[in-house]
């Protein structure tokens, strides 16, 4: 890219207040250092069991299964709707945060919302994190818990037919991955890919990228550094693997159809888009989203923004389609 | 700012929050966020429903924290939330809200929707009373409302505060031109220039929505009125109804021609009748007799009169005549009408409070002058057609109304439909007819 980018977008009003009171920066840099605390906080923030039954709405399980071969066991976070008739659609999750932080009950809230719109079983995976984890056992943990849940779909009340694989950030980027190896090694059929502002492109060098460099959430040091923890020093060299940055990937054909979306003001934007813009050129199916003024993972923060109520609104829209529900 | 975060630090125990608070309204507003976007800030940092409503504007707003909009009903069709808003709060009269109990105070974040524990006592479920929080008046007229159910939060003040003055740019920005008034609404469906579909939307925000059946009124120094027709049935025989309407209880019913009744779209055509109704209506009083209000419908033949009258033709020597009676006695002119409209003398007497002789001496002394006996039919009609023309001629309205896309005002005392025509018939000049 020879055109040097212009100013960051503006935010989104709503949002930019939303981000000034959350006051919810990062602590830059982002080191080995601080990453303890960081997880800490995360975790603390993260839905109590009971929070995630829902009152008495989902029953709530983890499972060790299987992990890739010669690894240790994954676990799974199995949510299951108590009052819905199965097979149920399954929604196959791997949790955000920038392959360094986050658990499996990270962002589950999410799907658990469409429990009267779409009542699905929700499979969250526990994989490991980097940077004591580095690539490529995080993606082939989730990849292992996917071929588990894929395999005892009957026992888990999913209709194999109706498995999708869903993540966010980091989790998006994990979802792409395990979409490309399952098309790759021939795994689990899977019905859609929902990619939330995922994170794609270890090269950290789009315009959005150097746009947003210093402001938002996720900006281009904090996206530096969870690559470097995913990647090492391969980071943005010749020799990344397309299942940890499939913007990597030169073949984008075959794969399940795509739901992609990312704010206009953050560091994900142009590899997003890139990313959906070259799976058509492939021939595939992909639903793009752009909104305007989002910052990294603005629904999440400011869930009662216009803005963000629109996004969300949009997967459903797209699950139903893609479901038929 | 650096003021109001002093005060803040004086009344405020929970200053990081209060300031969030202005960080967050002071953002909307630098980025020209607009209303909904404020409303729905002032929920989510409340933790509770706000309501944001101006009438004069026809905005209502109810978002619940969650960043949910609620239509509201429209004002007079239930109990308003506006129409009880909870203790006023005016942002220049400084922050006279009460303190929360201190126990109460926590930090922004962890405010949750929905009422505290202490609020839902035994028997009084879940209930929220609409209305019951605090409020604070934005800019004339307008009013946005926290609805608690339970104590004041912490920063319900400020952020009713801040929320108010954001609103209020937001206003200034978006919404300078107000939207129109039911006088102006009234003008456009009545204006045959306006198209249809334009018509029966401002017929709409009046309430007058398909197959309703209704009729304009002209009024001589007002905007127009319309009126619905309780029953198509009963043909234009409303009088009492629309005499009460039009302000019998404020003094003398006002001089109004009516229209006939009909569809919504076909207002502009009953206007126009009633208009023509109008100039055959008289002040009612011994100096001007006649009918101050006239039904189109009842006109006939009357109405083509109308059309081929008015102050600037000339005379003809019948209504020269009645003039001329008009001159002899102050009496005179009623004496004329009371016969003109009476199946018979003896009626006229009474109606005129006479008895039959006094009456019968009058008329022979107004008689010469008349020219004609009123006594036999013809006479009697010559008699209506002198007095009908004469009032037609005495008329400021114009003949054919050109019912002008008048730049409506908001005064409807300054927006007539007509403006050239539209001076108070009792103003006219009494000898406009007698020259």
């Amino acid at each position: 890219m020879t055109i040097a980018p212009g100013p960051p977008p503006p935010f989104d009003p709503e949002l930019a207040a939303a981000l000034d009171v959350l006051d919810l920066n990062l602590p830059s840099p982002l080191t080995a250092k601080v990453l303890p605390a960081i997880r800490e906080g995360v975790a603390a923030a993260n839905p109590s069991d009971e929070d995630l039954s829902r009152g008495g709405a989902y029953t709530v399980v983890r499972r060790m299964v299987p992990g890739p071969a010669g690894d240790p066991d994954v676990e799974l976070l199995i949510l299951t709707p108590v009052n819905a008739a199965g097979p149920l659609p399954g929604i196959y999750h791997t949790h955000g945060g920038g392959m360094i932080i986050g658990t499996s009950s990270s962002g589950v809230e999410l799907f658990q919302e469409w429990l009267d719109e779409i009542p699905s079983v929700i499979i969250s995976v526990e994989y490991r994190l980097a940077p004591e984890h580095p690539d490529p056992a995080p993606v082939e943990d989730c990849y292992a818990g996917l071929v588990w849940t894929a395999e005892h779909a009957d026992e888990l009340g999913i209709d194999p037919d109706r498995l999708i694989i869903a993540g966010g950030s980091a989790g998006g980027g994990l979802a792409a991955g395990v979409s490309l190896l399952a098309r790759d090694r021939g795994g689990p059929q899977l019905a859609g890919q929902m990619l939330i502002c995922p994170m794609l492109d270890d090269r950290n060098d789009t315009p959005s990228t150097l746009q947003m460099d210093g402001l938002g959430v996720w900006d281009r040091s904090a996206n530096h550094a969870g690559w470097t923890a995913l990647l090492g020093d391969a980071r943005g060299g010749t020799d990344v693997s397309p299942y940890a940055a499939p913007a990597r990937a030169t073949d984008l054909s075959g794969l399940p159809p795509a739901f992609i979306d990312v704010g206009s003001a953050e560091t994900f934007r142009d590899e997003d888009v890139t990313y959906a813009t070259r799976i058509w050129q492939s021939g595939g199916i992909a639903e793009l989203h752009v909104w305007p003024g989002g910052f990294h993972g603005f629904d999440m923060l400011a869930p009662q923004a216009a803005v963000s109520r629109e996004a969300r609104t949009a997967r459903l829209h797209w699950l139903r389609r893609l479901l038929g529900a | 700012m650096r003021d109001l975060a002093a005060r803040l630090t004086a009344l405020d125990p929970d200053a990081g929050a209060a300031l969030r608070v202005i960080t967050y309204f002071d953002r909307l507003t630098s980025a020209r966020a607009g209303l909904p976007a404020i409303v729905r800030g002032a929920a989510v940092l409340a933790g509770c429903p706000a309501h944001f409503s101006d009438p004069a504007r026809r905005i209502h707003l109810h978002v619940t924290p969650d960043g949910t909009s609620h239509p509201t009903p429209a004002p007079g069709l239930t109990s308003a939330p506006q129409l009880t808003p909870g203790p006023q709060l005016t942002p220049a009269s400084g922050l006279t809200f009460a303190r929360p109990d201190k126990s109460e105070i926590s930090d922004l974040s962890t405010q949750e929707a929905g009422a505290p524990p202490s609020a839902n006592t035994a028997g009084a479920g879940l209930s929220v009373q609409v209305g019951a929080g605090p409020s604070v008046q934005v800019g004339d007229g307008a009013t946005l409302s926290l609805e608690r159910s339970g104590p004041p939060g912490p920063v319900d003040a400020m952020i009713l505060e801040r929320a108010a003055v954001a609103a209020q740019a937001a206003l200034d920005r978006t919404r300078r031109r107000t939207a129109p008034t039911d006088a102006e609404l009234i003008t456009i469906t009545v204006d045959a220039a306006t198209p249809e579909p334009e018509r029966l939307q401002a017929a709409s925000r009046l309430g007058f929505r398909s197959p309703s059946r209704v009729r304009a009124i002209a009024l001589p120094t007002t905007n127009p009125a319309i009126h619905a027709a309780p029953d198509p049935a009963i043909r234009a025989e409303p009088t009492p109804g629309i005499r009460a309407e039009l302000g019998a209880d404020t003094g003398p019913p006002t001089r109004a021609g009516v229209g006939p009744a009909g569809r919504i779209a076909d207002l502009p055509a009953s206007f126009a009748a009633a208009r023509t109704a109008l100039r055959f209506t008289a002040e009612g009083t011994e100096q001007d007799p006649g009918p101050r209000i006239v039904h189109a419908e009842h006109l006939g033949g009357l109405a083509l009169l109308a059309d081929a009258t008015h102050p600037g033709t000339e005379p003809i020597p019948d209504v020269r005549a009645v003039d001329r009676v008009a001159a002899t006695a102050p009496w005179a002119l009623a004496t004329l009408t009371a016969v003109a409209d009476s199946p018979s003398l003896r009626a006229a007497a009474t109606t005129l409070r006479l008895h039959h002789s006094t009456l019968q001496e009058r008329l022979t002394h107004l008689l010469p002058t008349l020219g004609w006996d009123p006594h036999d039919p013809h006479g009697r009609l010559r008699l209506q057609l002198a007095l009908a023309l004469r009032r037609l001629h005495r008329s400021t309205l114009a003949p054919a109304p050109p019912l002008a896309r008048s730049t409506p005002t908001a005064d409807p005392t300054l927006a007539g439909p007509a403006p050239a025509g539209n001076a108070p018939a009792r103003d006219a000049p009494a000898g406009n007819a007698a020259r």
